[in-house]
């Protein structure tokens, strides 16, 4: 993804990220988020997108989702109850991995896709949704993303809640359709920077000689 | 060979701001490689016998990361739900533990180099005036636990030369010669400090420090590799979101290397037949 990111001309003032929600029935339903900052965090992807969430402040250890489109229909005593429970994933690569860190800590950049799944018991993922099906292709130029963005005008389409989402409508296809796509998506081979191995190797090998010289010479 | 107190200061202070910054795997096994360097020419000096104390101190966070995290996407191995361990353990958690593991080391091994190279008594010396008399105490008593060590194990031998048994059982009669040997060796300390005229208000000095030209370099390499170490941006090693660690910074390898310094004036100074007892 860095390649990806290191790439993008410096028009993309812009920046998008993915939220890939899946309930325990099964159903998904994916937001685009665009974003003029940096970075956000997970809980403001939640809340940028538009979806219904209740979280529950835990003080400085930072907040829980409770309730994701309203599932479950209440928020449970002590915000997890007993059950399953909103399990949080960042899209590393090809995969879904667990989030280290809760919402309101974790950090999405441009490119970067949050996944929660109502689930039971530890580290269930959600099904594989690749970036490009919810925001479009990351890379692609002005001219490109507005033909992406053109063909699914308004089937499942959300309603626009935040001004900036007007600017990039997100388009949400059908969940069997986003399921089916799998795989990771296509990235340009990563060119390779050999100059810090290069000092990292000479270094180690001086070393080295300078190790071997000081062992010969007597022991003081 | 670098003699100078204070250019080993500046040395142990540039490496472990390094050990505790640094927790890049490649710059980490670089800061080895370099602490090992700046020891080779001491090593026969005094026994090492901390490698052992580093190596089972850098076991312990790998051990324990294993154990008790449960994220990371490289799973080794999962156990049933036993409580506490149960669970996935993955790979992730025993790169944070070890990387954590690492920096004790490092520690640990920065601190025996300066054990090693320089004398407490050496220490002492340069302290200034108001300090001297604590700094003296301070040495004296920190020197205490390594010699009453080192005779009890004496008096240990001793038995064993004669055939007596060195078990448990055998305790008390190996703890009277020893009070009685530290007895006698606290009578001669006080001697000898009085015969120093310690206490007397006058500070006599004795074989005063020079500054010779590798004891300023190595004080100059050193405050640039804090400089750089402090100020050049970090790319910190977190393996639950990335096993492989990032590309190192050369500026950061550059000022793991000034490190080094001590390591290459020893190996390009004449071989010290006459070494120095403090």
């Amino acid at each position: 993804m860095a390649a990806l990111l290191s790439i993008r001309p410096a028009h993309a003032a812009i920046h998008h990220a993915a939220l890939v929600i899946q309930h325990a029935s099964g159903s998904v339903i994916t937001r685009c988020v665009a974003f003029a900052e940096d970075q956000i965090t997970g809980l403001q992807l939640v809340e940028r997108s538009g979806v219904q969430h209740e979280e529950e402040s835990f003080g400085s250890i930072g907040a829980a989702m409770c309730q994701l489109d309203r599932e479950p229909s209440t928020v449970p005593p002590g915000c997890f109850g007993s059950g399953p429970y909103w399990q949080y994933f960042h899209r590393q690569g090809g995969g879904w991995q667990t989030s280290a860190f809760g919402a309101s800590s974790s950090v999405l950049r441009d490119g970067d896709m949050d996944g929660w799944h109502y689930a039971i018991g530890a580290n269930q993922a959600p099904g594989n949704v690749a970036f490009a099906s919810v925001c479009g292709a990351p890379a692609a130029p002005p001219a490109a993303m507005a033909t992406n963005h053109a063909t699914p005008v308004a089937t499942s389409t959300p309603a626009p809640t935040a001004s900036l989402e007007a600017v990039a409508p997100s388009a949400s296809p059908r969940p069997d359709a986003v399921l089916a796509s799998t795989g990771p998506p296509t990235q340009p081979p990563k060119p390779t920077p050999m100059g810090p191995w290069l000092a990292f190797g000479s270094m180690a090998i001086l070393l080295l000689a300078l190790g071997a010289i000081n062992l010969r010479r007597r022991a003081p | 060979m670098i003699r100078h107190p204070l250019a080993w200061g500046a040395w142990t202070t540039a490496a472990l701001a390094a050990a505790f910054i640094d927790r890049n795997p490649y710059l980490q096994a670089l800061l080895l490689l370099v602490v090992i360097n700046v020891f080779l020419p001491y090593r026969g000096r005094r026994r090492a016998g901390t490698w052992k104390f580093a190596l089972a101190l850098a076991l312990v966070p790998i051990l324990f990361s294993a154990a008790l995290s449960r994220f990371g996407q490289h799973v080794l191995f999962t156990l049933p739900a036993v409580p506490i361990i149960g669970g996935r353990w993955t790979l992730d958690a025993v790169a944070f533990g070890a990387s954590t593991g690492f920096a004790l080391l490092l520690t640990v091994a920065v601190f025996a180099v300066l054990q090693t190279a320089v004398h407490s008594a050496d220490f002492v010396a340069i302290l200034p005036r108001p300090l001297y008399r604590a700094g003296t105490t301070v040495a004296l008593a920190l020197a205490f636990a390594p010699k009453t060590l080192a005779a009890f194990q004496s008096i240990r031998e001793a038995r064993q030369l004669r055939g007596q048994r060195t078990g448990w059982r055998s305790a008390p009669a190996l703890l009277l010669p020893l009070l009685l040997t530290t007895l006698e060796r606290a009578l001669q300390y006080g001697e000898s400090l009085d015969a120093r005229g310690f206490g007397s208000g006058r500070r006599s000095r004795y074989r005063p420090f020079r500054w010779t030209a590798p004891d300023v370099l190595v004080v100059v390499a050193s405050v640039t590799a804090i400089v750089a170490i402090a100020l050049l941006p970090v790319a910190p090693y977190n393996p639950y979101l990335d096993l492989v660690p990032a590309v190192p910074n050369p500026a950061r390898l550059l000022a793991v290397g000034l490190l080094a310094v001590p390591a290459v004036s020893a190996s390009l100074s004449r071989v010290d037949h006459a070494r120095h007892h403090a």
